[in-house]
């Protein structure tokens, strides 16, 4: 049966073929591991964190946000697979374009047929620069999602300003 | 919040109309039988979004919403201005381009209903198959060079174009000459063009003679008066003039009737056609006679272009008359005036070497509480003129205050131009305004609120309102000023950077005066940014040693005798290139303070650098030395080396 069990695939087609729709009942006591969006202490405690990452999934709504903020998901709501993949490309194409300038998570708003883009970047670059990476952005996604996309931005001088604490 | 709602229930909201209406319905029935439900007013799809923009005001606290809300990102020196919005035009255009060259990427239709500005657009090649259709669909979109191109390949083939899309290419090519239009996407581009060549090259034949236009206007067999209109106005247009009137003359001759638009570019190109005034005069008169003849109704074209011929004929007082008669006439005929016949008729009036003439009074009664929009292509000329004439012309606070007022009315700073005017017309507008207003109502209600974000002076204009402020004494702006002038990057600047210490100087704070510590501030700032200059072997910057001295005399003021002695010491290294010397007074205060400060060594200093730099008054100095200190054997030595023996003995001799 162990050896079974390992093959998933042919685990789930005896649970299907053999098995009545029952509660599996554990015999030993929960691990509830859970790690997504959780950061692990370093070893010598000097691992930066947002504030945003110093906060894990389950403060969402109580001590911060969602990074994505649309209806999409709600009842009713359109697109929802659209819209993950979009989001998705919307970082990755700003994660590249403004190369190692963003420290924050890339904000992504979407209101009726605007999307809002906001995050925290790096003074690195000069201000012609940023103007010049605004506008491409806007531009580019705009003829990529076929909709307004507008771009809002807050600089910091040092990359230390947006560390919440060390672990 | 009131404005808001009252215009958002003009606006539309039937909704709350009914909910009042419903409310209040016993009350009516009360004191009226019959109930009046208003007539449904038709509204487009923006009106809610107008009447909310109504509402709003630019603030003068914030930079224009073209640039990004952070103080990084904000520009705060006048090049910036222009260098951030283009920066993101550059962006947008790169975007553009990318689509543009790789149209396989964005095929994809995402929008629903498809939105086609976001799609590549359809590239014609010399090998492509085209259609009339085609032809039609470049020439409603105003692709110029596609038309052009598309126009060839359907000739090549032998195809048989209809007669009315060759008009309508004619007509195409006409106004923009053959080539492409500027896009309207990228606006910034427009905003900051320079448009004082436009003006320079008035009158300069740009037309593309035996262009694709000439090609396609003889291919038409027997053209009709609309082909004609169309070659005449472009050529007009482009100033083409000679060939223009000959096509006039032409299509007079068969018997066309040309409308009054053609007449109106005939009349606007009879400058170059005519040399003389009275030639030229009689010319637009005939023509204007022909019109009458032919009974064609004059429009606002027709009356902009008889006064802009009147104002490229001098300032003779025949022709201020006919201004003022065609003007009448214009009126009796029920054509009103745009801002464009307004700046024909400054321009008309008031000549730089003329008398000085007050018709612009007279167009402020008129103009006055008015909304305008866009009718002439020179509507833009007109504030920027006028505010010119005020400073000028008539030298008067309240024409130009007037003229302001206007320009802010409703919408109509949609009509100040582009960049280049407007920053002329703030140049001339807080220029009047600081030289006639009294400078705490100058700076508390104009410069206040214009500066920085809607106008940062030139370094003449930041000039003119130091000049000012030393000409009243009110010396509490200069710390204000001086952060400004460090903001707008003005310190490589000589004539500003010479006179802030000249005005501390000169302008001697009360005793216990808190300025005294705040001068000082501005003089240990100027001293280190002179040094950060320095340093930077790009800037060559030399000033006068009267400056030095300044700096020198503020900093005793507030005692601060150690940074007055870097000062010196600068100036004995001659580290800065330094024209002339402190002057003696300066010198001689520096002297009391070592005194006080019990620094002979530094006093010595002092007599040393005058004696070296040339200074005539160094002798002067020494004996003041000598009067002050009990100087020791080694000091004495020292200034001996200085001034010569002589005058220590001269000294004693006295003291004895």
């Amino acid at each position: 049966m162990a050896k079974l069990i390992r093959n998933n695939a042919l685990f789930a087609k005896i649970i299907k073929e053999h098995a009545p729709p029952q509660c599996f009942i554990h015999t030993t006591t929960n691990l509830n591991k859970c790690q997504a969006g959780r950061y692990r202490i370093s070893l010598r405690k000097d691992f930066p964190l947002t504030y945003e990452m110093a906060n894990p999934p389950h403060q969402i709504a109580h001590r911060k946000a969602w990074n994505s903020w649309n209806t999409s998901n709600v009842d009713g709501g359109v697109r929802p697979a659209e819209t993950a993949v979009e989001d998705l490309f919307i970082r990755k194409f700003i994660t590249g374009t403004w190369h190692n300038l963003f420290v924050s998570e890339v904000i992504i708003k979407r209101q009726h047929n605007i999307i809002r883009i906001a995050g925290i970047v790096h003074q690195q670059a000069n201000a012609r620069q940023m103007y010049f990476l605004i506008g491409y952005c806007e531009e580019l996604l705009s003829y990529w999602l076929q909709c307004l996309v507008k771009m809002e931005l807050q600089t910091v001088q040092d990359k230390r300003d947006v560390v919440f604490k060390y672990i | 919040m009131t404005t808001l709602w009252s215009a958002v229930r003009k606006s539309s909201l039937n909704l709350s109309h009914s909910n009042v209406y419903f409310t209040n319905w016993f009350v009516v029935r009360l004191y009226s039988s019959k109930i009046n439900i208003p007539k449904r007013i038709q509204r487009g799809p923006t009106d809610i979004l107008r009447a909310l923009e109504s509402t709003i005001e630019r603030d003068p606290t914030a930079a224009h919403y073209k640039y990004h809300d952070d103080p990084y990102l904000i520009p705060r020196v006048n090049y910036t201005k222009r260098m951030f919005a283009m920066a993101q035009e550059s962006g947008r255009k790169t975007a553009h381009w990318i689509k543009e060259q790789h149209p396989e990427l964005f095929q994809h239709r995402e929008a629903d209903p498809f939105i086609q500005s976001f799609a590549p657009t359809i590239k014609f090649t010399p090998d492509s198959k085209v259609a009339e259709e085609d032809l039609k669909h470049a020439i409603e979109d105003t692709h110029v060079s596609d038309a052009s191109l598309i126009y060839k390949l359907l000739k090549k083939m032998g195809a048989e174009i209809n007669n009315d899309t060759q008009l309508n290419l004619l007509e195409l090519l006409c106004f923009y000459n053959g080539d492409d239009a500027m896009s309207d996407e990228f606006i910034e581009e427009k905003w900051f063009k320079q448009t004082s060549k436009e003006v320079r090259e008035q009158f300069k034949k740009t037309w593309k003679d035996g262009g694709l236009a000439e090609e396609v206007f003889i291919s038409i067999e027997n053209p009709p008066a609309e082909a004609y209109s169309a070659i005449i106005q472009g050529m007009a247009k482009y100033y083409q003039a000679d060939r223009a009137f000959e096509l006039f003359e032409e299509a007079k001759g068969k018997g066309h009737i040309l409308n009054t638009d053609v007449y109106n570019s005939i009349i606007r190109i009879s400058p170059i056609l005519k040399e003389g005034y009275d030639l030229r005069w009689s010319f637009v008169v005939d023509l204007l006679n022909q019109m009458s003849k032919a009974k064609l109704k004059p429009n606002l074209g027709t009356l902009n272009a008889v006064l802009r011929v009147l104002s490229t004929m001098g300032g003779g007082k025949l022709v201020k008359e006919n201004v003022l008669k065609t003007l009448a006439e214009f009126k009796n005929l029920g054509v009103e005036p745009s801002l464009a016949s307004w700046y024909y008729v400054l321009i008309a009036f008031c000549k730089d070497r003329g008398p000085k003439s007050g018709v612009l009074f007279e167009i402020l009664k008129e103009i006055e509480n008015k909304e305008f929009t866009a009718r002439d292509i020179y509507d833009t000329y007109f504030f920027v003129t006028a505010m010119e004439i005020c400073r000028y012309h008539l030298h008067s606070k309240d024409a130009a205050e007037r003229v302001h007022n206007v320009l802010m009315f409703k919408d109509n700073y949609n009509l100040i131009g582009d960049s280049y005017k407007e920053s002329i017309y703030y140049r001339h507008y807080t220029s009047i305004l600081c030289s006639q207003m009294p400078i705490e109502e100058f700076m508390s209600i104009v410069y206040s609120i214009i500066v920085p974000n809607i106008y940062i002076p030139e370094p003449s204009v930041v000039k003119e309102i130091l000049d000012s402020v030393e000409a009243t004494g009110s010396i509490e702006f200069l710390p204000k000023l001086w952060q400004d002038i460090v903001s707008f990057d003005y310190i490589r600047r000589n004539i500003i950077i010479e006179t802030v210490p000249a005005i501390m100087a000169n302008n001697e704070p009360p005793e216990g005066s808190e300025l005294h510590e705040q001068f000082a501030i501005i003089a240990r700032d100027i001293i280190q940014r002179l040094e950060a200059l320095s340093q930077d072997e790009r800037t060559k910057i030399s000033l006068s040693g009267e400056m030095f001295g300044n700096l020198i005399r503020v900093l005793l003021r507030d005692n601060d005798f150690n940074s007055a002695c870097t000062v010196l010491q600068k100036l004995m290294k001659g580290q800065i290139e330094v024209l002339g010397v402190p002057k003696i007074e300066d010198l001689q205060l520096f002297i009391e303070h070592c005194e006080k400060n019990k620094a002979p060594t530094k006093a010595i200093d002092c007599v040393q650098y005058a004696a070296d730099s040339g200074h005539i008054g160094y002798e002067e100095l020494a004996s003041k030395i000598i009067k002050l200190f009990t100087l020791d054997e080694n000091h004495l030595n020292k200034l001996s080396k200085i001034v010569g023996p002589d005058i220590l003995h001269q000294q004693e001799s006295v003291s004895c």
